[in-house]
């Protein structure tokens, strides 16, 4: 029972597109878990058609209409060209994914985020707690895997810029609560807690943090961690 | 707690014109269905997005995005369904999908090395794709009209943020709004919505019959 939701503002930012990438990829995953957050999107959704029903309607130039109908008549003959047409891609995941309990039934746009070489790249932040980066396509945030050992607790710390939870597999608790799969925490700077996972299994949480420190210019360029970051 | 809803037995299909013309253009690539719709449309979304200049998106873009929208309709139309979603809801998404992909390639974002899409990023649809409809929960007509009752701070913020596809943080450092003036106009604005389409909705009811 998913107990914490992202809150309007946030599925408001989601449905009218305007949210960062990393942040989407985790509500999209909440979404795909949680049928209510889903049907509260969906109306999110019909109020944008009715905005875009109501926007002040601007003629728009003969050629642009022509220049779709010519994209479409060229794509029709590629199309019938091919014998097959290709079915949609079904995301096969890497055997390595498949045999783990923990991976096996990820949301799929998180399962879209795995290294395709099914090597996740761990790593020991500390005697309870593994990391792994994943890469989104954007700057703005570290996205990565959490994975907490069964009744592991992770060292009390504070956070330099916001943090998004999603518990994905297992549960852990903090002083103000006990958090299963499908629940989506925010804290915010300031805000101190020291989580520990349940006894019984390890937990894996999909975590995105604001950057630290914002580093600009040519020289963050070279050293911004996403591209320095290169799954073996 | 919420009761997950049963799936209704008539699942019936929608009568809208647009949406009989959407699913015609999926199911037989009807071209002159198309034309109607990119008629209704396509000046729509000009000027939904011209209700959008911002740096990082240029006027001139305007028709540029109407004809990235329009074929995006074409291509995506086979997999549309009047079952789960009305026409302009559903174009409504695939236009701001567009617009983030648009968007994200003027900023220069770094592309993933395993190719994560915006569609996959903007996809509410779980693995096993059997969405649980609530469709009639509140239909695209009643939203409409009650948005339009909104007090014009609001419903003013509310296009804001959807237009211009922005975040609140981005509409408060522009307007000079506090963000957490922002945050709880969106917030109590959403809530008068549900407010006013549920009391519309009552007046309705006779007709539907009671819902679940």
């Amino acid at each position: 029972m998913i107990k914490y939701h992202p809150d309007d503002n946030l599925l408001t930012e989601y449905a009218s597109g305007g949210l960062a990438i990393a942040l989407g990829v985790s509500v999209c995953a909440h979404l795909q878990l949680c049928v209510q957050c889903r049907q509260r999107v969906e109306q999110l959704n019909k109020l944008g058609a009715a905005i875009l029903s109501q926007s002040q309607a601007e003629a728009v130039a003969q050629s642009t209409f022509e220049t779709v109908i010519a994209r479409i008549e060229k794509e029709q003959q590629v199309v019938s060209e091919q014998v097959h047409v290709s079915a949609p891609k079904k995301l096969a995941l890497h055997p390595a994914y498949q045999h783990d309990p923990m991976l096996a039934n990820l949301p799929k746009v998180i399962a879209k985020l795995l290294p395709s070489n099914g090597k996740l790249a761990w790593q020991r932040s500390s005697p309870a707690l593994k990391t792994a980066r994943l890469i989104a396509g954007q700057r703005e945030y570290e996205v990565a895997f959490q994975r907490i050992n069964s009744g592991g607790k992770v060292v009390e710390h504070d956070h330099n810029g916001m943090e998004i939870t999603l518990v994905l597999h297992g549960s852990f608790s903090d002083e103000d609560g006990v958090y299963t799969a499908g629940d989506f925490l925010v804290r915010n700077p300031g805000e101190i807690h020291r989580p520990t996972a349940t006894q019984n299994q390890d937990c894996l949480c999909l975590s995105v943090i604001e950057a630290p420190v914002k580093i600009t210019g040519m020289l963050g360029k070279l050293i911004n961690p996403f591209l320095s970051f290169k799954p073996a | 707690m919420v009761s997950i809803p049963t799936i209704s037995s008539d699942k019936s299909q929608r009568q809208d014109t647009w949406s009989c013309l959407l699913e015609q253009v999926g199911r037989v690539r009807d071209q002159q269905a198309f034309a109607q719709l990119f008629a209704h449309f396509a000046p729509l979304i000009k000027g939904f997005c011209l209700g959008n200049l911002n740096a990082n998106f240029p006027a001139d873009a305007a028709e540029e995005i109407v004809q990235e929208v329009m074929f995006k309709v074409w291509q995506k139309a086979p997999g549309y369904d009047s079952s789960k979603a009305a026409a302009s809801t559903w174009i409504y998404t695939v236009m701001r999908n567009c617009r983030i992909d648009l968007m994200r390639r003027n900023q220069r974002q770094p592309h993933s090395s395993d190719g994560i899409e915006i569609d996959d990023i903007w996809d509410e649809s779980d693995d096993e794709g059997a969405f649980v409809y609530l469709q009639q929960a509140s239909n695209e007509a009643l939203i409409e009209q009650s948005f339009t009752q909104l007090p014009p701070e609001q419903r003013q913020v509310l296009i804001q943020v959807y237009m211009q596809g922005k975040t609140h943080q981005q509409i408060a450092s522009e307007t000079g709004l506090p963000l957490g003036t922002v945050k709880s106009r969106v917030r109590i604005g959403l809530k008068k919505l549900q407010t006013l389409i549920v009391g519309a909705d009552k007046s309705a009811e006779k007709n539907w019959g009671p819902r679940i």
